[in-house]
C-alpha cells in the first residue's frame, strides 16, 4: 500500500507555536515575554496578549518543527503554557 | 510593603521587604526548589566535576521517554510540549531536565538575594533587584505553583474578598495576591 506524503518533510516551515490562556498569568508579564522572546512592538505583543486572554489561545510564532520546540521551551522557561502543531489552517 | 524603589535601567533597583515578608519568600522558594528537585539528577549537574556531569546527562539519554509527573504543580511548572501524548513524552525527554534547571536556576538566585538586614532591630530589607527578569520568572513559578495548591480561578480574587478571616485558606490566599502585586510593580520597574 502506498504511504500517505508527508509533506512537512518537503515544506519545512508547517509547524506554529500556540500560547493558551490561564489565570494566574499577569496580563502585562504575558506582554512582556512575548515583547523579550519575538521582540514584538509593544502593540503587537498586547494585541496577542488580548488574543490569548479573550479567545483562549493564540498563534505567536511559526517555522520549523526545530524552531517551535525551541519557542515552546523558552515559553515555558517563563511559566507560560504553550504547545507546537502542524499548520493545518495556511501560515501565520 | 513590596515597594521598588529606582529603575533597572539606572541599575539602582530595590525592593523594600519587611522580616515577615522575606521569612514566607524564602520558604515558598526552599519549597519550591526541593519539589522541582525530585526525579532528576541535580546532585550531579550542579557538580563542577565534568566527569559528573557527563554522567548525569547519559543517565538522562538512557531514559525512555518521561511520563508526565505526577504533582500537579509540577505538571504546570514542566508542561507538555504536544497536545498529543506520543510526541509530548518524546519531547520531554529531550527538554525536560534543562527546563527544570532553568526554572531552579532561577529560583537559586532569587534565595541568594533574599537576604535579612545585618542589624536584626531594622523592619525591613532593601534588596537589591539585579537580575529584574530572574526575579520576575522565579515570582511567576512561584505564583503557578501557589495557584494549583488553591486552585485559582478568573474569579477568585472576587472570592478571596469575601473570605472571612478566621478562614485558614485565606492568609494563603493573601500571599498568592500578594506576589502578583509585586511581579506587576516589577515590570512598572523594568
Amino acid at each position: 500500500m502506498e504511504e500517505e506524503l508527508d509533506l512537512s518533510k518537503f515544506f519545512d516551515n508547517l509547524w506554529i507555536t500556540i500560547v493558551w490562556d490561564d489565570p494566574v498569568n499577569l496580563m502585562n508579564y504575558v506582554t512582556y515575554v512575548f515583547t523579550k522572546l519575538f521582540n514584538f512592538s509593544p502593540e503587537k505583543a498586547h494585541k496577542l496578549m488580548m488574543q490569548v486572554h479573550t479567545e483562549g489561545k493564540a498563534v505567536v510564532s511559526s517555522g520549523t518543527r526545530e524552531e517551535m520546540e525551541r519557542v515552546v521551551q523558552q515559553l515555558h522557561e517563563h511559566g507560560l503554557w504553550a504547545t507546537l502543531q502542524m499548520d493545518d489552517h495556511g501560515r501565520v | 510593603m513590596g515597594e521598588f524603589k529606582g529603575s533597572s535601567k539606572a541599575g539602582d533597583l530595590t525592593v523594600a521587604l519587611s522580616n515577615d515578608e522575606l521569612h514566607i519568600l524564602i520558604n515558598l522558594v526552599e519549597q519550591l526548589l526541593e519539589l522541582l528537585g525530585e526525579r532528576n539528577f541535580i546532585h550531579h549537574y550542579q557538580s563542577d566535576d565534568p566527569f559528573a556531569q557527563l554522567m548525569a546527562a547519559s543517565v538522562g539519554n538512557l531514559e525512555s521517554a518521561i511520563d508526565q509527573p505526577e504533582d500537579p504543580v509540577l505538571r504546570r511548572l514542566l508542561p507538555n510540549g504536544y497536545a498529543d501524548p506520543e510526541s509530548a513524552a518524546e519531547f520531554r525527554k529531550y527538554t525536560e531536565s534543562s527546563l527544570r534547571m532553568v526554572k531552579q536556576t532561577h529560583l537559586m538566585y532569587l534565595r541568594e538575594q533574599l537576604v535579612f538586614p545585618v542589624d536584626h532591630e531594622l523592619p525591613k530589607a532593601d534588596i537589591a533587584v539585579t537580575d529584574p527578569t530572574q526575579w520576575l520568572i522565579a515570582i511567576n513559578d512561584l505564583r503557578l505553583a501557589l495557584a494549583v495548591r488553591l486552585d485559582i480561578k478568573q474569579d477568585s480574587y472576587e472570592m478571596y474578598e469575601l473570605m472571612k478571616d478566621s478562614d485558614p485558606q485565606k492568609p494563603l490566599f493573601a500571599v498568592y495576591f500578594w506576589l502578583g502585586g509585586i511581579q506587576e510593580s516589577l515590570i512598572n520597574h523594568l
